[in-house]
């Protein structure tokens, strides 16, 4: 009885922990608190927070617990990431929640969106001079696309082993847009240009919505046929919502689909990040290059924005161009906020919309030329 | 291999600014698309007054190949008839009305001769005065059968 009791013993946690378990579990705690308390991006930060306690709880090898074991129940979880299956799920959501009238309304505004890719290329140069392999640096670089389904599923495709980094930083930067983009928007722009206003969009016919996801995934599509499976996804739940004769998928697909899919993503993102597996000197670069992936798009968003007034005859507010990164709708937020901060009755936030879901379709198709190019 | 070589040894640089210029051709072409979406909407709103316009063109052109397909049915010898119905006119003196054109050449025993000034109406070689009487053209350039 006293072996039977030690070897229970030697099997608990507090016998098996480390200190990389001990520091992951407080990644994990941080994530819950900024959830709950911050409210920064509760949605994805309280499952992967949660998910990554889950991950790191010290188990014995073989049991069939880890998510890494081929008989875990987490391990058939994990499927749906590693075979890119939430992440489409979740753009079908995405489709079936947005409104894309902003967009219609006044297309130019859609480069700024292209622009704000340029985090993408410019990161993944950044992470191949580092020394990081070019699958690794493309999944790496997909980071500045501020699209936490993008980037888990270019990772999943060329750098699988990268997955629990790589979303763990989108989702965390994605969650401090509020904080880190605000001082770039600040540093890059006059005064006088966050005070330009937005002349009135025009009204967009239901006609032009309904035609619109028809044209845009066959054109993006067959562009860029690699970013297939998000931008199918995206435009079909985008049909869905404006046929207005799918309205039981539409709402399906905007709350049970990508509710469902965003608990189970979350979750086993989170418990990928295994302490043994995580704690690495690359996630340390990985993070460092999020961070400027990040910060590369914002101001590749507002200088773009700025040339782009060079040309226009009725000038838009270059704070929109930081909205071109892709978290929707938190960094079209920022950019009311900032704008609110220097005139209060100056509403940037549906214009900002604009190149926010142009930012979406932008970084999918970045995300699919980077596969076609490597995934080979 | 760090740094530029990397970049260089990676292909990076080219597959950085390819990548980048087809995102960018990917969003003008759908922001292009985007913008003249209403109004391909809108030419199809108006598609039977469209349809309409665009049968009233090929109306014109036929009647204008009409017209044009008249000078291919013109006799060869036009300009033999137009020879001799410009001695009939010198004889009548200008302006001159039709049927007294038709009346002499039929009595001048020119064969069909409502036909013939026909055709010389129609190639030009006699035009309206716009006073409600005809008149020879002197203009060779402005003749259709000449």
């Amino acid at each position: 009885m006293e072996n039977l009791l030690m070897e229970f013993i030697s099997n608990t946690g507090f016998v098996m922990a480390d200190y990389r378990h001990i520091i992951m579990i407080m990644v994990g705690v941080i994530f819950i608190y900024l959830g709950i308390a911050k409210h920064y991006e509760p949605l994805l930060l309280v499952p992967i927070g949660f998910g990554i306690l889950i991950g790191n709880i010290p188990v014995f090898k073989g049991l069939g617990l880890s998510l890494y074991e081929s008989n875990s129940v987490l391990y058939y979880l994990y499927f749906g990431v590693t075979s890119g299956l939430y992440p489409s799920l979740i753009f079908l959501g995405i489709g079936a929640h947005t409104d894309f009238s902003t967009m219609l309304a006044r297309p130019v505004l859609m480069l700024l969106g292209a622009a704000a890719q340029m985090g993408i290329f410019i990161t993944f140069l950044g992470a191949l001079a580092l020394g990081f392999a070019p699958k690794e640096a493309a999944s790496i670089g997909i980071i500045g696309g501020a699209d936490g389904p993008t980037a888990i599923f270019l990772s999943a495709k060329l750098a699988p082993h990268l997955i629990g980094p790589i979303a763990v930083a989108a989702y965390s930067y994605m969650a401090l847009v509020p904080v880190i983009q605000p001082p770039i928007m600040r540093l890059l722009t006059t005064r006088k240009e966050r005070l330009i206003r937005m002349e009135e969009p025009r009204v967009v016919s239901k006609r032009e919505k309904i035609v619109f996801p028809v044209i845009g995934f066959l054109l993006c599509c067959f562009i860029a046929p690699a970013a297939l499976p998000l931008l199918g996804m995206l435009f079909f739940g985008n049909l869905l919502r404006e046929c207005m004769v799918t309205e039981r998928l539409a709402h399906a697909a905007r709350t049970s689909i990508i509710d469902t899919v965003t608990i189970l993503l979350g979750l086993t993102v989170g418990a990928s990040t295994q302490a043994d597996i995580f704690l690495t000197p690359q996630s340390v670069g990985i993070f460092a290059l999020g961070a400027t992936a990040f910060a590369i798009a914002t101001a590749s968003g507002l200088i773009f924005a700025k040339f782009m007034n060079l040309f226009l005859r009725k000038k838009i507010n270059p704070l929109l161009g930081a909205a071109g990164v892709s978290a929707v709708p938190d960094s079209a937020r920022v950019v009311q906020m900032v704008g609110q901060a220097e005139d209060p009755t100056n509403f940037l936030l549906m214009h900002a919309m604009a190149p926010n879901i142009s930012g979406v379709i932008g970084s999918a198709i970045g995300a699919g030329i980077l596969w076609s190019f490597l995934g080979g | 291999m760090y740094g530029l070589d990397a970049i260089t040894a990676n292909n990076g640089w080219h597959m950085a600014a390819l990548g980048i210029s087809i995102v960018f051709t990917g969003l003008i072409l759908l922001s292009f698309t985007v913008a003249q979406l209403h109004n391909i909407l809108r030419l199809f709103d108006n598609r039977d007054a469209c349809c309409k316009k665009i049968r009233g063109l090929f109306k014109k052109n036929n009647n204008k190949q009409e017209v044009g397909n008249s000078d291919l049915t013109l006799p060869n010898n036009i300009k033999e008839a137009a020879g001799q119905c410009k001695l009939l006119i010198e004889r009548i003196g200008e302006p001159f009305s039709l049927p007294r054109l038709i009346e002499l050449s039929e009595k001048c025993g020119m064969s069909h001769p409502c036909s013939t000034i026909n055709d010389l109406i129609l190639a030009g070689f006699i035009v309206p005065d716009g006073k409600g009487y005809y008149v020879w053209n002197q203009d060779d350039q402005n003749r259709s059968g000449a």
